[in-house]
């Protein structure tokens, strides 16, 4: 993978990208929504990672020819994917938008997405991809009466009835169970086993991680940073933590645990709550316990101050 | 293709709106029944100036075709559901003409059938008058659908401004500037009906029967053209 982000995780890619997107920027009048990004995406699952309103969902509609760009280009396979419908044969798209034709039963749509794409042998196509997303006993129902998580995964059945060789997914996990998002991991793993290029975004990143070989971490319409998930991963587990301690003797607490190498500083709240500032946060969640065992201090709570991804993403773009 | 087609025409043929619909395709009708009923004593003029100028082709009927062909396209933006459409490997004319073609099917034969009723009411089953009005209506609603679907597409008010359209610059502008009819569709539909019989408003300026076909395939062929190269260049929501 190849970028222009702040941190370069990975090496450049020897074989021709499937997807290049190359000094891409979009702007709603004064809005900047996507600011000079790059990035080559492989075949694959590509992770598009980063918080609401990062810009993630513009790159996808750009990516997939929905919306232009202000300035640079996306070729698929080498192609411009703007004003090029014949490319859609090659690109299943499942966007975030939820809304379905209510009046529709689930085959019916699915029937109708492949027949828009021309595919042969209809039926059977229709019937795969319905398997596919495990949905064969509610395809004959209206798909008003289906759940999010139904619709969800009835619209990727759609997106998958021409077999597509790339597939971007827009938040596809949104609405779904627990049990679903084994299922639909599963099967995004299925496909890129056979040689599929697979894109999809998410705020969430977990969710990410457990299925994306790749991650583009998108922040304020910048590409963060680009690579192998462990990589970033071990960069965020470097970055400092705040993180709040609560027990019954803070004084004790503090004035013991800022010996610990994995603490950078310490101070106590007014409310008698303890905050650390730790590098090693890792290190920090074995030595804490350990520590509050030795001294007889008993912990009540343990909670990280910035986890979210907000705070993640602001020190990646700060570094 | 088919596949748009039945699709729109799912999503306009909702009950309510073909009552609402009906109810108006009926209004000239009654108008016609009950003028004739008041023992003649309204001219031809103005029954071509009341009922077919401002009842049939100034109100009723773009009224029907805006309510159907501004949706087509207007109710898949607004429910994001157009990316269903444009990210299929098709040329946007052959998702514009499904769209077009469903529309018109709604409107026309509401529309054809009440033109029909209407004139052979209301000039006593005379057959050159009546295929004169409805052959015009017909012209007119495949016209309006044109320039309304485009407008579905190009504005999140398209049935605002098709009312504006059709209230202020043909109701209003073109009564009493002779220029604006030049460019009015519903003045076009007219020249269309004098064209067929020359009898019908006999008092109006008219475009002749060659300019009113042309300005009649400019404005489907136009609007249609622009609709596709909205396709192609729109940011699909």
């Amino acid at each position: 993978m190849s970028h222009n982000g702040d941190l370069v995780v990975s090496g450049a890619p020897a074989a021709a990208p499937v997807i290049r997107v190359n000094g891409v920027s979009r702007w709603f009048g004064a809005v900047v929504a996507v600011s000079e990004v790059t990035f080559d995406i492989m075949p694959g699952i590509t992770g598009l990672l980063g918080p609401n309103g990062a810009g993630k969902t513009t790159l996808l509609r750009m990516m997939t020819g929905l919306a232009a760009t202000s300035t640079g280009t996306v070729t698929v396979f080498g192609e411009p994917v703007r004003d090029n419908p014949p490319l859609y044969r090659r690109i299943g798209v499942m966007s975030e938008h939820e809304t379905v034709y209510g009046f529709m039963k689930g085959r019916e749509f699915v029937t109708m997405m492949g027949r828009l794409r021309g595919i042969p042998n209809l039926e059977a196509a229709v019937d795969h991809a319905i398997g596919l997303v495990d949905l064969a006993d509610a395809q004959h129902r209206s798909m008003e009466t289906y759940s999010r998580g139904m619709r969800q995964r009835m619209r990727l059945a759609g997106a998958l009835v021409h077999d597509p060789e790339i597939l971007i997914l827009d938040e596809p996990l949104n609405g779904a169970d627990p049990r679903q998002r084994v299922h639909f991991k599963h099967l995004l793993q299925q496909l890129a086993t056979e040689g599929r290029t697979i894109v999809l975004s998410s705020h969430i990143l977990e969710e990410v991680e457990q299925v994306a070989d790749t991650v583009l971490l998108v922040v304020n319409g910048k590409l963060a940073a680009a690579g192998g998930f462990r990589a970033i991963r071990a960069a965020l587990n470097q970055r400092p933590y705040h993180v709040r301690v609560i027990c019954d003797s803070p004084r004790r607490l503090a004035a013991a645990v800022v010996a610990l190498d994995s603490v950078d500083a310490v101070h106590v709240d007014p409310d008698g709550a303890i905050v650390v500032l730790s590098r090693n946060v890792l290190d920090l969640q074995i030595e804490l316990p350990k520590l509050a065992r030795s001294e007889t201090i008993t912990l009540r709570r343990v909670e990280p101050l910035d986890d979210s991804l907000e705070s993640v993403f602001g020190y990646l773009v700060e570094n | 293709m088919l596949s748009i087609y039945q699709l729109t025409l799912r999503q306009l043929s909702g009950r309510a709106r073909l009552l609402i619909l009906v109810v108006l395709a009926v209004m000239p009708v009654v108008t016609a029944a009950l003028l004739l009923a008041e023992s003649g004593t309204d001219s031809v003029s103005d029954f071509d100036i009341g009922v077919l100028s401002a009842g049939l082709f100034g109100s009723i009927l773009p009224l029907v075709v805006l309510a159907i062909a501004a949706s087509a396209f207007a109710n898949e933006i607004e429910d994001r559901t157009l990316a269903n459409l444009t990210l299929s490997p098709v040329p946007r004319w052959r998702i514009a003409l499904p769209k077009l073609l469903a529309s018109i099917t709604i409107a026309g034969p509401l529309i054809a059938l009440s033109a029909f009723l209407t004139a052979h009411i209301g000039f006593l089953g005379e057959w050159k008058a009546t295929i004169a009005v409805t052959v015009s209506a017909i012209a007119a609603v495949v016209m309006y659908a044109s320039l309304f679907i485009w407008l579905g597409l190009k504005s999140p008010q398209a049935v605002g401004v098709g009312l504006l359209y059709i209230v202020l610059w043909e109701g209003f502008f073109a009564g009493f500037i002779t220029g604006v009819r030049m460019l009015s569709i519903r003045y076009y539909a007219i020249a269309l009906m004098h064209g067929l019989d020359e009898r019908r408003f006999v008092d109006y300026d008219h475009l002749s029967m060659t300019a009113a076909v042309v300005m009649t395939a400019l404005v489907i062929g136009g609007f249609f053209f622009l609709s596709v190269r909205r396709l192609r260049r729109m940011d699909v929501p």
